[in-house]
């Protein structure tokens, strides 16, 4: 029962407009004070601990800076017309385009409200001079956009392998083959509408066009090689080169230097004050200077204030991961389950329930904190892989997002898109129902997630 | 007008920090890989430094992001009311938010206080009074952070006169008391916001908000 009275007041504090690291945090406060003999002391001990001892978590900061880096730069601009060289010409070429950029642009950043902001705002605009639809133009862009958590690397995915504790490699792996499915299935979903309706197509460039832009964009594109190759080595030659989370800042510092160096988008040698890109050799200064650079110190503030909200979050909500813990409530919740008779198929169906109504609330990190360890040891009691568990639950954060009330990316659409939250509702919703298929078949075709990482890294290791 | 308008002196000390503290976690755990796989050496106390430096930027950076209203949270319900339903339990979340780090400041206190040869406070709920007897543990040290030569001085006020190997526990810990008593500090001042009827709400509902300004200051370009 006190339980009971431990969720009914996070969400009471949810809804009245407590931040959700505070309500996390208060209402596990006030039920240790209550209802066990855990001190205050302890508390803030767990709270310095979800940074101290969680190493898995670091990575969450430099895939964000990383992210941050690629958006200032045109990285997102030259990816896009990488895109509309290959598939443009096809009918509704450029939507197409469109979701082939944001499988891309996610595979660059961990999170989908920036995928949707990075190439949302060009290809909607873009759409809507070539004479698609502005509800057409958003609902793609706003579906595609949640292939950020799925694709990896990704944000949501890190959580989820340091709550449960399991390999960040491992949840990487497992969400390319649903990543690059769901991105098809979109493609065609889009082919057929396309077919239907009649909609434009763009005129073939030919291939000098592809392997120009190919080139272009070669140098954002090769951070993905750089973090693929690094955290799993070259297959059959050498082993990892580092983990995870040195792979992040990796990427961040190769980021940092594209975007100041290559690209010169930002920093010292970018285009202003009417001037052209400058060259290293005419500002070889720029070696230094870039590193104190006003834009330079913005991406890291803007970085920085994304971590925090983000991991205050996080570290409240595993105060709450340790309130259960303590309580054992997991496993009260498991042997309810099994007696009633939940077999692996019923169990599935109730945790997506459970995601896609928690997931319109609530930010998608905190989510899975809160319901990972939950749902954690009645899977493994089932049998369910717990890799395979992680992507059911990315998809389902996925449909969380553009689902209202609180679709992180329904926001961001209609903010980018410059359209009633409602009418991007409606827009998105032929698409949504797109997901939903894709979310059935990676629920009960465990085969999707889990044949990559155990064909590269060795069966599983279950240790209850 | 309120101490705390855009872009202010103390915006900058402050975001400046963040800045730092998150190139420096960068740089210092890409410097690792670099002289692991290049040098074959290590930088042995690089990766707690950068966790420590972590807990920093997130617990420090907490306040700032009240004073931002850069806290995530959930706006559905308060949207539909009218507004001084809405003023009501913005008051009320501020005072849960208030409770939560004065709880949260006594914890920290508690916690970090033997560290530094403190008493620690007493009673369960609230602090009744310090401690009479503790265990002094100004002498912990961290595992692998070497004790930096400027803060020798410290050997003398804290761990009588012998010297430290590595940096005593009560530097990085201090983080939790400083950051639970400016989240205080930003609550209280957040609530004042609230009580003039500056603000409505102390969440900002989405991550992304100022993205799709930059995003659309981008595209207007």
């Amino acid at each position: 029962m006190t339980v009971l009275f431990l969720f009914v007041l996070v969400i009471g504090f949810l809804l009245i407009g407590v931040p959700i690291a505070v309500a996390l945090g208060m209402a596990s406060v006030l039920f240790l004070l209550l209802f066990s003999d855990v001190s205050l002391a302890a508390v803030a001990q767990t709270l310095l601990q979800a940074f101290v001892g969680h190493f898995t978590l670091l990575a969450i900061p430099f895939f964000i800076l990383a992210s941050s880096f690629m958006s200032t730069g045109g990285v997102a601009q030259r990816i896009i017309r990488f895109s509309i060289a290959c598939v443009g010409h096809l009918r509704g070429g450029l939507a197409i385009a469109g979701v082939f950029a944001c499988m891309m642009f996610a595979a660059l950043s961990g999170s989908s409200p920036a995928t949707v902001v990075a190439i949302g705002t060009i290809v909607i605009a873009a759409m809507r001079q070539a004479g698609y639809t502005k509800e057409f133009a958003a609902g793609v862009i706003c579906n595609a956009g949640t292939l950020g958590i799925l694709i990896p690397p990704s944000i949501v995915m890190v959580v989820y392998a340091a709550a449960v504790e399991v390999s960040v490699g491992r949840m990487f792996l497992a969400g390319v083959i649903p990543g690059i499915m769901a991105g098809l299935m979109l493609m065609i979903a889009i082919y057929v509408m396309a077919r239907i309706k009649n909609m434009p197509a763009g005129e073939w460039r030919g291939w000098g066009e592809i392997f120009a832009s190919f080139r272009d964009a070669a140098w954002g594109l090769l951070l993905i090689v750089i973090i693929m190759l690094g955290i799993y080595g070259i297959p059959g030659v050498t082993g990892a080169f580092f983990t995870p989370t040195e792979a992040a800042a990796v990427a961040s510092v190769y980021a940092f230097f594209v975007a100041s160096f290559i690209y010169r988008d930002m920093g010292p040698l970018a285009a202003r004050d009417g001037r052209g890109r400058l060259s290293l050799l005419q500002a070889p200064h720029a070696l230094v200077t870039a590193f104190f650079h006003t834009d330079t110190r913005k991406t890291l503030v803007d970085a920085g204030k994304l971590t925090i909200t983000l991991m205050f979050v996080i570290a409240n909500a595993l105060i709450l991961k340790q309130v259960l813990t303590e309580e054992q409530i997991p496993q009260m919740v498991a042997t309810s389950m099994l007696d009633a008779g939940f077999g692996p198929v019923m169990f599935l169906i109730v945790v997506n329930v459970i995601l896609l109504i928690g997931g319109q609330f609530m930010e998608p990190s905190g989510l899975l904190v809160i319901v990972a360890p939950l749902v954690f040891p009645i899977a493994i009691e089932l049998g369910i892989d717990p890799i395979h568990l992680g992507i059911i639950m990315v998809v389902n954060m996925e449909i969380g997002m553009i689902t209202p009330p609180v679709g992180l990316n329904l926001f961001v659409t209609s903010g980018v898109a410059g359209m009633p939250m409602m009418s991007v509702v409606r827009a998105a919703l032929p698409f949504l129902g797109v997901l939903f298929i894709f979310l059935i078949m990676v629920t009960y075709i465990p085969w999707i997630s889990t044949y990559l990482p155990n064909s590269l890294m060795g069966p599983e290791i279950i240790t209850k | 007008m309120t101490p705390t308008g855009p872009g202010s002196f103390i915006d900058r000390i402050e975001e400046t920090l963040i800045a730092v503290l998150l190139g420096s976690m960068t740089l210092i755990t890409f410097a690792n890989v670099v002289a692991r796989k290049l040098f074959n050496s290590n930088i042995l106390w690089g990766l707690e430094l950068t966790v420590f430096l972590f807990g920093w930027l997130v617990l420090l950076g907490a306040s700032y992001a009240v004073k931002k209203g850069a806290h995530l949270g959930v706006d559905a319900i308060i949207n539909m009311l009218s507004r001084p339903v809405r003023r009501a339990l913005a008051l009320i979340s501020v005072a849960i938010c208030l409770a939560f780090s004065l709880l949260l400041l006594k914890g920290s206190w508690d916690y970090w206080a033997n560290f530094a040869n403190l008493p620690a406070t007493e009673g369960r709920w609230f602090p009744t009074g310090f401690e009479d007897k503790f265990l002094e543990k100004g002498w912990y040290e961290v595992e692998d952070i070497p004790h930096p030569g400027f803060l020798r001085w410290m050997e003398d006020a804290f761990n009588e006169g012998e010297s430290y190997n590595k940096m005593p526990r009560m530097i990085p810990y201090l983080v939790l008391p400083v950051s639970m008593a400016l989240l205080f500090f930003r609550f209280a001042q957040a609530g004042l916001r609230v009580w003039r009827g500056e603000i409505d709400r102390i969440v900002a509902s989405h991550e992304v908000e100022d993205e799709i300004g930059a995003a659309r200051g981008e595209a207007t370009k």
